[in-house]
């Protein structure tokens, strides 16, 4: 029997079968690597649902923002906490364990040294500083050779906020929720801002130690009761007079567990008020009507980012007027003085 | 030549003896397993609440219908706060128990009020599904009181953790069984 004819030859049927196999091989490459890009960009793009959104608060309505900034320096010493002007218009700022005194540039003119980390500051007329650390008070002159070291007021003491008048020194103390009253040797006159139901006074809410004192060119003091997102007018006996303020995240209300951490007077007696969660400085009327942002969310990055994802009890802002109006805030994270001026146009 | 003495066990009792020694010892064997495994329970599951996002995932990959993360509080850290960022949508209309300002989406924060000016906030664990949304503005505004962990009476405690495979901040870890929970005790800023 005659053999039929074969179709191929050995030969061409191994190259086609090498053939056929590089192409399996080549497209099982090509389908895996798809696959494996399709996956990777699947897990890229997923979204979280529950996504707690305030992105839209990190933006200032322009028209708001009736400042501009003029001039910007570093913080001598990192982790400052409070900034206040003193004679002559020089800066003191209470930063790691000291108080530095700076020209309105950022120049260092001179500094004091402390035992302990500055909480805050304040500077009388004659030049006098009262820096406080955590539980005391601590007094220098106007070369910042030390006077005195007051008492501390008591083991739960944290100091964040201090003011001067002609003849009494105002410590806010966080810890025990109080104003305290000093004459100027260091001799406790008073309490202020505790829950006192016979004066009619709601007491302070402080879930952070960020109570601040001013006293006013009305001779009033004026403190941020944090928890209760207002501020409060006091006379220095202690009687609560009017407040002012409301807990909202929108621009003109004050947001999280507490704010404003920080208050400064315009010459004129209008409000400067400094936040933290979002980072923002704001100026209201006498009666507590919001008038203007100093500088909005958008201008303090790192301060934004401190409270992402777990420290939003570190961060914040604190800001001093000058006596030409100028307002200098001190970014508590990024460690620097922004110098703001009222924009031209405004 | 004397006889051969007799042995005094003949080789079926020696054999019967030895086998019922061995089996004795693998009971005690076995018991000694057993006391030790009841003792030394192993590891299991936990978020570390200093690594959490907030991504979510906890709500979404859970191999149970209802993912084993829950929110917890730590009251001590609790400011008890009117304006709760973790109780109250972003930009609520008003600061009250309505549902369109509440920004849980299974309504498991209940607000008790306390005393003015402060509130207490209770997690539902029954309802809550660990989406973290609460921890994500408590975290952002306030104390970082309200944070997720992995509740042991219902997790299953896989081999593979199907969360842990794609937790976004890496805060899945394997802790003791004896000591199962990773608690906050003090608020991040302290």
């Amino acid at each position: 029997m005659k053999n039929r004819k074969q179709d191929i030859t050995r030969r061409q049927f191994i190259k086609k079968g090498a053939q056929d196999a590089g192409l399996l091989a080549l497209g099982s490459a090509v389908f895996a690597g798809t696959g494996r890009t399709a996956g990777a960009a699947s897990a890229g793009a997923d979204v979280n649902p529950f996504a707690y959104d305030v992105g839209r608060l990190r933006t200032t309505d322009p028209k708001l923002i009736q400042y501009e900034q003029v001039g910007v320096f570093r913080s001598p010493y990192p982790e400052p906490r409070r900034i206040a002007v003193g004679p002559e218009g020089r800066l003191y700022i209470a930063a790691g364990n000291y108080v530095s005194v700076v020209d309105r540039d950022g120049a260092r003119v001179s500094e004091i040294a402390l035992p302990r980390p500055a909480k805050c500051v304040a500077v009388a007329g004659d030049g006098t500083v009262y820096a406080g650390v955590k539980d005391h008070v601590e007094v220098f002159d106007s070369k910042g050779q030390r006077q005195a070291v007051w008492d501390s007021p008591g083991k739960k003491a944290w100091l964040s906020g201090l003011a001067v008048g002609e003849k009494d020194v105002f410590a806010a103390d966080s810890g025990d929720r109080v104003v305290l009253r000093y004459d100027r040797s260091g001799k406790l006159l008073g309490r202020i801002g505790e829950k006192n139901k016979e004066r009619n006074v709601p007491g302070l809410v402080l879930p952070s130690p960020y109570l601040d004192v001013k006293l006013a060119p009305d001779g009033l003091l004026r403190l941020n009761n944090t928890g209760r997102h207002r501020v409060e007018a006091y006379t220095v006996e202690g009687d609560l007079e009017f407040f002012w303020g409301k807990p909202s995240m929108a621009i003109d209300g004050f947001c999280g567990c507490c704010n404003p951490v920080g208050l400064a007077l315009l010459p004129d007696g209008r409000y400067v008020t400094s936040e933290k969660g979002l980072p923002r400085v704001k100026i209201y009327s006498k009666e507590g009507a919001f008038e203007c942002v100093v500088a909005g969310t958008e201008s303090f990055s790192e301060n934004w980012r401190k409270c992402s994802p777990s420290d939003c009890t570190t961060g914040g802002l604190d800001a001093a007027v000058g006596a030409d109006g100028q307002i200098y805030i001190l970014d508590m994270v990024e460690a620097n003085v922004r110098v703001m001026a009222r924009k031209k146009q405004a | 030549m004397d006889p051969k003495p007799e042995p005094n066990v003949s080789r079926r009792q020696f054999l019967r003896d030895g086998a019922r020694a061995a089996a004795l010892t693998g009971l005690g064997g076995l018991l000694g397993v057993v006391a030790h495994r009841a003792t030394a329970k192993g590891f299991v599951w936990q978020i570390d609440p200093q690594k959490c996002v907030r991504c979510g995932n906890c709500a979404t990959h859970c191999v149970l219908e209802q993912s084993a993360v829950k929110c917890v509080h730590a009251y001590a850290i609790c400011g008890y706060c009117q304006l709760c960022t973790g109780y109250f949508e972003p930009e609520p209309n008003d600061l009250n128990t309505g549902a369109e300002n509440c920004q849980c989406p299974t309504s498991a924060i209940k607000r008790t009020y306390v005393e003015d000016p402060y509130y207490e906030y209770t997690i539902d664990e029954a309802l809550c599904i660990g989406c973290a949304k609460c921890v994500e503005g408590c975290n952002r505004f306030g104390n970082g009181s309200l944070f997720l962990q992995v509740r042991h009476d219902r997790c299953v405690n896989c081999n593979e953790c199907a969360i842990s495979k794609v937790c976004a901040g890496d805060a899945f870890v394997r802790v003791s069984a004896d000591h199962p929970y990773l608690l906050k005790t003090m608020s991040h800023g302290a």
